[in-house]
């Protein structure tokens, strides 16, 4: 591109291009963040279910600190990969805003259910939920919305579940909100790249 | 009588700079330079331009030892580029 002057036409469609190869610019592994944090809440819940359930091993609990250690480096990971690097628009600054405030009072609300009586199975997938169906919003994509909303309604089913079956109702909802929504996402991606 | 096409957004280059960044909060000079294909020189150039008229803000830094530069439009350039659309629209009858 040079800096030749244009005619009203060519400046109209030099306009919209430009636009659209903004819009083009996907980001491959924007799923991956879902991917990653659903499936290893669920994984880490259901083995910290069978470890008590089974040898009424209740240290298994600390399993959890795992999550942020292993989940953190590969998120940061694949949002540096994705394709979006160089540019930031409006809507990637209000999703990892929200995602960060949302990741920082959950991982607070973790940290206090060591000491205090915090109802973290209850907290946690409300607050995810909340952060589902809002990234949801923002994006305009509306599985997220749905399945974030069911995932917020869910949670409240677990104020009167009590016991320990509570972490397998836990881990469906993470399946519910983050593990079905971050496939269909993801879908989506791939078929976005192949087609720009 | 038709109004003028504000001359410093009337040039390819400049055109397609201005486009990128209404559509993104901020672009990195590398990332302007791959989806316009021009020169580094050239896009530099037409940057401090369109800088000096107030269009855009331009923010150098590092990030690590490389050097990162991050460029925004500012409220007066999303303006030009509004007034920019309506003429053209005035002179092809949109």
């Amino acid at each position: 591109m040079e800096d030749k002057n244009l005619t009203e036409k060519e400046s109209l469609e030099l306009i919209a291009r430009m636009i659209k190869e903004t819009q083009n610019n996907v980001a491959r592994y924007a799923a991956y963040p879902l991917l990653i944090w659903g499936y290893l809440t669920t994984f880490i819940a259901v083995v910290v279910w069978f470890a008590i359930f089974k040898y009424e091993f209740y240290q298994i609990q600390y399993l959890w600190w795992s999550l942020p250690v292993i989940a953190f480096p590969l998120t940061i990971y694949f949002s540096r990969k994705s394709g979006k690097r160089g540019a930031q628009t409006y809507m990637d600054r209000i999703t990892n805003r929200v995602w960060g405030i949302f990741g920082c009072v959950g991982f607070l609300l973790s940290f206090f259910a060591f000491f205090q009586a915090v109802d973290i199975y209850f907290l946690i997938p409300l607050l995810m939920g909340m952060g589902v169906a809002i990234s949801g919003c923002v994006t305009k994509y509306n599985p997220m919305i749905v399945l974030g909303i069911v995932g917020i309604a869910l949670s409240f089913s677990l104020l009167f579940i009590h016991g320990l079956d509570r972490l397998l109702i836990f881990a469906a909802i993470f399946v519910v909100m983050m593990i079905i929504p971050g496939h269909l996402l993801n879908e989506k991606m791939k078929q976005e790249c192949l087609k720009s | 009588m038709f109004k003028e096409l504000d001359p410093l957004l009337h040039s390819q280059l400049r055109l397609a700079v201005m486009s990128i960044l209404l559509s993104v909060e901020e672009a990195e000079f590398v990332y302007i330079k791959e989806k316009t294909n021009a020169t580094a020189g050239n896009l530099s150039v037409q940057l401090d331009k369109l800088s000096e008229a107030g269009y855009i803000e331009i923010e150098k830094g590092f990030v690590g030892k490389k050097p990162r530069t991050v460029c925004r439009i500012t409220d007066k350039g999303c303006l030009a580029m509004e007034e920019y659309v309506n003429t053209l629209r005035q002179y092809i009858h949109i």
